[in-house]
């Protein structure tokens, strides 16, 4: 398996794909702003990254991407309603306290909200918990259950139920197999390893 | 808003003097600039000869667009970096910042730093002379505003001859002047750097300067405005440095530095008493009490013995009118109503901006730079906003950090974006 930091940009070439080039961009839990230095320079963007730590948003300044420090639920309701054409909330929403409202948030600011996200109910994952009994550790769960950060982690069927029960349109979508470069086309659930979604209200 | 950085940052070999330090801009010579017509402020009073004292670190380049503008806060002055002579006990206020290779790159850039109008440094202030009186100006100065100091220190950019300003920076009332220099000349300022700063003065602040001047206006010594040079409310002006000293710092910053220990203690360290002796003789009113009081009232707490020192070292270098008249500019400013809401004031914005809060700064606390982020994102600009966890309040923004160094730098030296889409996968 590739380790997880070359997967970034799988993530990032799709991503990329669905952004329109000049659009104005809001990316949640934006890192050190790689995914937007890269839609920055790839489609000309206006871009604006959110994160919690001082050293990321450092980073983000160094790199000439915009970027805020703060909470994202409390940045973006500093915007008016479609003040950005799309959200993109990449591998952060297992981390949030809560999903359902940023979702909601994202799609009050922008026109389309753009999710990525590890699918926790990936085969191996599962057998790593019906076999072992213990929390899952790979490529992708890189730590032990000590020095994990508390994660709620989604799967495929999870987030379309989610969007189902709450109205919101899916316009695109990608499963990536368990190595995260190949579509995976059947029983995304068990077999995607990596899941994408565009979204609209 | 100290004229200090929150450490000291002066070179870890004490014997190495400060000024022959390598990163440091060395020692430095103010410049006046006069104005050669009236300046009309902006309640149209007019003011003959209006005089900017400056400094300038680095070299002007060809193009002329290296210049960094330096804003100061309410007590600063345009001596932002390096010594004035070899046996200067402090540098600049902002010498951990600027210099050879620092986070502000005198090797990149042309640095200038100015005193603001109505200030009492060298630039022309209600100390100065009237011309038409033969005496000190006093409140017959005109009314003063951030507008004003913005516009007197344009056409000291536009004399020295700076094309375009790559960055404007300032903390507290720089970080307003800052704001204010990117607003009124969008077209000549590319970068905007405001830190623990504020869009409008608040009532708590208001309310804090206002007891400043009451502590000055109340004491017979400043005799409406008109008093001798080095007379006047010493004791009304320590008071006041005093009072808003403790709004720079922090509850856990104060009991860190100080916490209940007291003179008697202090005492048993000679150095440390020395550094906090007190020998003006026009502060005596701060130094003896009553003798019926004295037992109790008298010093107790090093942290009354070191605000008694700050109150003291105050008054031998700032006037009292002019703490009037600076803390009223700061009342006054007030984006929101000025322009009729923070996003039209920042509508004609073209610089890159960067705006950090500190998380302990309660003077202008990181809310406050948070809503200057978010009003110029609403209004479509360029804007980063960072906020550092400190806890030595709103003079945080002096601090010797790296972290702070790094954020800084970052922002300055960073090249435009390419655009052409070279990146590897």
């Amino acid at each position: 398996m590739t380790p997880p930091a070359e997967k970034r940009t799988v993530d990032m070439q799709i991503i990329a794909d669905w952004v329109e080039p000049h659009t104005r961009v809001l990316d949640l839990g934006c890192g050190r702003g790689e995914l937007l230095d890269y839609l920055i320079q790839s489609k000309q963007v206006s871009a604006l990254g959110v994160d919690l730590d001082f050293e990321k948003i450092s980073a983000c300044v160094r790199r000439g991407v915009p970027a805020y420090q703060g909470d994202m639920i409390a940045c973006m309701a500093a915007f008016p309603a479609r003040h950005f054409d799309r959200v993109i909330c990449s591998r952060t929403v297992q981390e949030l306290t809560a999903p359902a409202t940023v979702i909601a948030e994202a799609l009050r600011v922008a026109r389309s909200v753009t999710v990525g996200f590890v699918n926790h109910a990936f085969w191996k994952n599962r057998l790593d918990l019906l076999t072992r009994g213990r929390k899952a550790q790979n490529a992708v769960y890189t730590t032990t259950w000590a020095e994990s950060r508390p994660a709620n982690p989604v799967s495929v069927a999870d987030f379309e139920d989610f969007c189902a029960t709450q109205n919101i349109r899916i316009t695109r979508r990608v499963h990536l197999d368990g190595d995260w470069k190949y579509p995976c086309t059947m029983l995304p659930n068990l077999l995607a390893g990596y899941a994408l979604y565009d979204l609209t209200k | 808003m100290t004229d200090e950085p929150t450490a000291h940052s002066s070179t870890p070999f004490p014997s190495t003097p400060g000024h022959l330090a390598p990163d440091d801009v060395g020692l430095v010579t103010s410049l006046d600039f006069v104005l050669p017509r009236p300046f009309t402020f902006k309640n149209s009073q007019p003011l003959d000869g209006l005089t900017l004292r400056y400094e300038t670190y680095g070299t002007l380049n060809a193009t002329r667009d290296n210049a960094v503008l330096i804003c100061h806060a309410l007590s600063g002055n345009h001596h932002a970096a390096g010594w004035h002579s070899p046996t200067d006990k402090k540098p600049g206020w902002w010498n951990n910042l600027i210099g050879p290779g620092k986070a502000v790159d005198t090797r990149r850039f042309f640095v200038i730093c100015a005193n603001v109008p109505g200030g009492c440094s060298g630039s022309t202030g209600p100390s100065s002379t009237n011309p038409a009186t033969g005496e000190p100006y006093g409140l017959r100065f005109p009314a003063l505003t951030i507008l004003d100091m913005v516009r007197a220190q344009k056409l000291l950019l536009d004399h020295l001859g700076v094309a375009e300003l790559h960055t404007v920076i300032g903390g507290s009332m720089g970080g307003m002047t800052a704001l204010l220099f990117a607003i009124e000349f969008p077209n000549f300022t590319r970068r905007l750097l405001a830190m623990a700063t504020t869009a409008r003065e608040g009532a708590q602040a208001i309310a804090f300067n206002e007891v400043g001047r009451q502590a000055i206006m109340q004491d017979p010594g400043w005799n409406n405005g008109d008093y001798p040079p080095n007379g006047g409310p010493r004791v009304g002006l320590a008071i006041a440095r005093m009072m808003a000293h403790i709004t720079y710092l922090s509850d856990a910053s104060m009991d860190r530095k100080f916490g209940r220990r007291t003179i008697q203690s202090r005492e048993k360290s000679p150095q440390l008493s020395a550094e906090l002796a007190l020998s003006d003789p026009q502060l005596s009113t701060l130094n003896s009490q009553p003798a019926a009081a004295a037992a109790d009232f008298n010093l107790q707490f090093e942290v009354e013995s070191y605000l008694r020192h700050q109150g003291q070292t105050f008054i031998n270098r700032f006037d009292a009118n002019s703490y009037l008249y600076i803390t009223r500019a700061l009342d006054q400013f007030d984006l929101d109503h000025a322009y009729g809401s923070l996003e039209q004031a920042f509508a004609p914005v073209l610089a890159e901006s960067l705006i950090v809060g500190f998380t302990s700064d309660w003077l202008f606390p990181p809310e406050q730079n948070r809503q200057i982020a978010q009003a110029l994102l609403r209004a479509g600009k360029r804007t980063s906003y960072a906020e550092l966890s400190t806890d030595l309040g709103h003079d945080s923004f002096l601090l010797e950090s790296e972290e702070l160094y790094a954020l800084i730098r970052g922002f300055l030296e960073r090249t435009p974006p390419a655009t052409t889409a070279d990146f590897a996968i």
